[in-house]
């Protein structure tokens, strides 16, 4: 990802309200990173596996500090449990960042990336997370303060896959 | 020693901490013995230390006490490694460790009646101040430090296989209401609003 891209992603994340967010990094988005931690307005927290990120995640809404979880897209598979018990039983909203490899508009999709990502979105079907593909930077803020809105709404993890030029 | 004990002990000392618990008998024996609105018992193995994290980052100044059963942390071991990283001088763990899974109904032993030691493994992680227990003094000599004291905390206390908890009725409280009770609780003392948006 360009690092244009990168700044105003966390720049929408932070005019959006979101002040933690737990991560484990990974290769299309990764700039991101650094730049969550230069800003001092965002905690974060990095993590060993994403189904802590989403337990810590949900912790720090419930403690007061609207949550982000930045992952691959695999992680949305290893945290569905706790997508399931504590995003969706117990409700707690937060904004699933993950990048959508994988995808047709993977620009590095591979034999590696392709089944993950082609079911990446029965997943969150199954779970019922409300969720919008973004593969261009056009109204990138808007898209993620309308996230953040919804999962305030609803109370529930909202999801962005990020995909196109987000994986370049 | 048993696990009802530990909670007669320590559900008095219970004033201002957030209490965090995970699933099984220990669910139903604490929130049998303390109603305190700052319990929040998420009803899931392998998820109530990542919560008690989080909530410790973000709440600085409130002493969070996480309840874990030895099933639950085998099953997120992973969240050691993270703890002993951040280190929160707030936050508290008791694993109560019975070395079975008790739901089961069959009492088939977990990894820590085997060679699991986990408060090795929390050493291991960086958690310094981990220690096992296995007498009722002793969990009361530590429990009345760790809400004493400012340093993270992981005790792990060997209790009995018991099954107290099946005589007691169940809470009717869902669990989105039980959150609303914790969340609201929390806007109250802390003054601030947790959950955004108005109708």
């Amino acid at each position: 990802m360009e690092q244009e891209l990168a700044a105003r992603l966390v720049g929408g994340l932070k005019e959006a309200g979101i002040s933690f967010v737990s991560y484990l990094p990974e290769t299309r988005l990764s700039q991101i990173v650094p730049l969550l931690r230069e800003d001092p307005s965002f905690m974060v927290a990095a993590v060993a596996n994403e189904s802590e990120a989403v337990s810590i995640a949900a912790g720090a809404s419930l403690g007061g500090r609207p949550a982000a979880v930045y992952m691959e897209g695999s992680g949305i598979y290893v945290a569905s449990y706790n997508l399931l018990v504590l995003g969706r039983r117990l409700g707690v909203p937060m904004l699933l960042l993950a990048a959508y490899y994988g995808s047709i508009l993977d620009k590095r999709n591979s034999f590696l990336y392709a089944m993950p990502g082609i079911h990446m979105i029965p997943i969150l079907q199954s779970l019922d997370i409300q969720h919008e593909v973004l593969d261009k930077g056009d109204s990138l803020e808007d898209k993620i303060k309308g996230a953040v809105k919804m999962m305030h709404a609803i109370k529930q993890p909202v999801a962005l896959l990020f995909t196109g030029e987000f994986t370049a | 020693m048993k696990r009802s004990d530990c909670f007669d002990f320590l559900a008095p000392l219970i004033k201002e901490q957030l209490v965090i618990g995970s699933l099984s008998g220990q669910r139903v024996e604490w929130g049998d013995r303390c109603q305190h609105e700052g319990n929040l018992l998420v009803a899931s193995m392998g998820a109530a230390l990542g919560v008690g994290i989080g909530l410790a980052m973000v709440l600085p100044r409130r002493k969070v006490i996480v309840l874990e059963s030895d099933g639950s942390m085998l099953l997120s071991l992973y969240n050691l490694p993270t703890l002993g990283n951040i280190n929160p001088a707030n936050l508290v763990v008791f694993v109560f460790d019975n070395e079975v899974y008790s739901g089961t109904r069959i009492s088939e032993p977990s990894a820590t009646a085997g060679k699991t030691d986990l408060a090795a493994v929390a050493r291991g992680c960086g958690i310094e101040q981990s220690t096992t227990v296995r007498d009722l003094e002793s969990f009361k000599r530590e429990a009345a430090k760790a809400l004493a004291e400012n340093v993270l905390r992981f005790v792990v206390c060997k209790v009995d296989q018991t099954t107290g908890h099946r005589q007691i009725q169940r809470p009717n409280e869902d669990l989105w209401e039980h959150k609303y009770r914790f969340v609201r609780y929390l806007e109250r003392t802390e003054g601030k609003e947790i959950f955004k948006g108005r109708g």
